[in-house]
């Protein structure tokens, strides 16, 4: 298993966003985090990611424990995230943003930095040359020299995707990728996100979203803060429990 | 009509253009005009013939140089209320050792400079988890405690009344002339390097969302901490280096009046360019002393009026308003060059 999360607890004061949470992603999976409004789906997230701290409970990464790191430090171990809002640098152009995302791959050390070495120039040539790739990809190579606060916000939020994508995790994770978009970026996004499956990519979603079912290989529901079933897209969908948290009890025949 | 006709055009060129003209506006002024510049103040001593004049243009490099720290720290996010104290602390931990033990200025002016990296490094440390105005209170009253820790200092200090018989370096004024030149210029070279490289962009990235910097491996506290660092390096070595000139270490110096000034200093040139704060300098400290003397007593009333039109009318600051006349002569040549392909064509 690439991810391992155990007994996952987060207790705001008096109310619980998290309650004895588990899920489990294995290396090439698609997995679907889904749920209504309010059940803890980010939380989840950024518990994984270390934005909040753990009241209980143990994130395992690759076999290292990754529980009580810095977001950073779990950035540099291999996962890469996207924000559900604001996923930018807005003051940035559209290719810094990405450039500024190659922080990891590939490194150059403050002396190197300071003293533009050799291999400093080199990396920069070669993090102008991937950055501009990773914009074809995703459909910005256009919009590279504008500011980022002035793209729409469907291209926003691609341009979150390449800036996680650059920093070449390990594990992805994408919170809540198709809000905000109209139907032809809904389509687009899906698309992207079929493009990284054929490439092997590990991909966990969160997404309250059903079109998102058709892509994961399974899905995890989560309701008030605790999982209320997993399976196949298809199962899941039939599940009454499900419908009763999405919908309310009464819809559940 | 015409003049109508010609409005659109140079407005969708400079639109049009600006982003593309980023790297360029970068090296604006050009080195060369730096150059030059360097050259002419190297020059300048053998021209000015009364040391009071002399006198001004240490002032002025001693003040570039930290107002230049003080807005490379900025970048990062973080407004340090505290400069002053940060070139207190250099001044008093050269001028301690030079005045008891009577060690050389060789030695304490590098002490100055490293005692403010260290102390700055470890003050930012606490500081990291501040943001904003938060960051600005728990700095200004850092420097009220770092004064109120030198006036408590008794003889070791010499408490309020200041700490004099600091060893001078040289005799002729000119030598002191040349060093604080040689040292700003050092010391904005270092700050060039920082702000525009791979460093600089991690600064600006925290500053913009920390949360979306550590999302990608930037972590907030370490390059902040990183900035106040070598920030606090030329506060100190600057603040080392006019104290041994001076021959005098007083509180008055390095309180919240010295930080207000700096910080000044730094919007009338303009926080966003790099070459900002030395314009404001030469505007607020050099034309007043060689040209408008009378003005002395009322210079505070007069920089207040000129914050004022400055951040009402261009919150760019100087730098910012000749940008803005550059980009539109260019836009204007470049119309022109349309022009006359159009006519030639």
């Amino acid at each position: 298993m690439l991810l391992e999360v155990e007994h996952l607890t987060k207790n705001f004061g008096g109310l619980s966003a998290v309650n004895d949470f588990d899920i489990q992603v294995a290396e090439g999976e698609i997995v679907g985090l889904i749920g209504p409004n309010g059940a803890g789906k980010s939380t989840v997230f950024n518990l994984i990611t270390g934005v909040l701290p753990v009241t209980s409970g143990r994130v395992m990464f690759d076999g290292c424990d990754i529980t009580r790191r810095q977001p950073e430090q779990v950035a540099r171990l291999g996962i890469g995230r996207t924000f559900q809002l604001n996923p930018l640098f807005h003051e940035f152009t559209v290719l810094e943003n990405v450039t500024s995302s190659f922080e990891l791959h590939p490194y150059s050390s403050l002396f190197d930095i300071f003293f533009s070495t050799r291999k400093y120039r080199r990396n920069e040539a070669f993090i102008q040359e991937k950055a501009h790739e990773i914009l074809e990809l995703v459909g910005l190579s256009e919009e590279a020299d504008e500011l980022a606060k002035n793209l729409a916000h469907g291209h926003q939020k691609m341009l979150g995707v390449a800036r996680a994508l650059a920093t070449k995790p390990r594990l992805l994770l994408l919170d809540e990728p198709l809000a905000g978009m109209n139907p032809g970026e809904i389509k687009y996004s899906l698309d992207a996100i079929r493009d990284m499956r054929a490439n092997g990519m590990t991909v966990l979603i969160v997404e309250h979203n059903m079109q998102i079912l058709s892509l994961c290989d399974r899905v995890v529901v989560i309701g008030f803060g605790k999982k209320i079933t997993e399976g196949l897209p298809g199962e899941v969908r039939a599940n009454a429990e499900v419908i009763s948290a999405y919908f309310g009890a009464d819809y559940v025949c | 009509m015409n003049e109508v006709m010609n409005i659109s055009p140079a407005v969708e060129e400079s639109t049009a253009t600006g982003e593309t003209s980023r790297t360029k506006a970068r090296r604006w002024p050009g080195m060369s005009v730096v150059g030059a510049l360097f050259i002419v103040l190297a020059l300048l001593p053998l021209g000015i013939s009364g040391s009071y004049y002399m006198h001004v243009l240490i002032l002025t490099f001693v003040y570039v140089a930290i107002a230049s720290s003080w807005r490379v720290v900025s970048i990062s996010g973080q407004f340090n209320i505290a400069i002053g104290a940060f070139m207190g602390i250099g001044a008093y931990a050269a001028a301690i050792p030079s005045v008891w033990l009577h060690w050389p200025p060789w030695v304490t002016i590098p002490l100055g400079a490293v005692a403010a990296t260290i102390l700055g490094a470890a003050l930012a440390f606490p500081f990291a988890r501040l943001r904003t105005i938060y960051y600005a209170m728990g700095t200004l009253f850092l420097g009220y405690v770092v004064i109120n820790l030198i006036t408590a200092g008794g003889k070791t200090t010499g408490m309020s009344t200041g700490l004099g018989g600091v060893q001078p370096l040289f005799g002729d004024r000119r030598y002191y002339y040349y060093l604080t030149l040689g040292l700003m210029i050092v010391s904005m070279f270092s700050m060039y390097r920082f702000e525009f490289s791979r460093i600089g962009v991690r600064m600006k990235a925290v500053s913009q969302s920390h949360q979306v910097a550590a999302s990608v491996g930037i972590g907030e506290r370490r390059n902040r901490i990183l900035a106040v660092a070598f920030g606090s390096f030329f506060a100190g070595l600057m603040g080392a280096v006019y104290c041994h000139y001076q021959g005098v270490a007083s509180p008055s110096s390095y309180g919240l009046g010295a930080t207000l000034w700096i910080i000044m200093y730094v919007l009338v040139g303009g926080i966003n360019s790099f070459w900002g704060p030395a314009v404001g300098v030469g505007i607020l400290m050099v034309i007043p002393e060689f040209f408008f003397r009378d003005l002395k007593g009322d210079l505070p009333y007069v920089t207040a009026a000129i914050l004022l039109i400055i951040a009402f009318t261009m919150p760019e600051g100087i730098v910012g308003l000749l940008k803005l006349a550059r980009d539109r002569v260019f836009a204007r040549l470049r119309r022109k060059e349309v022009d006359l392909d159009a006519s030639g064509g």
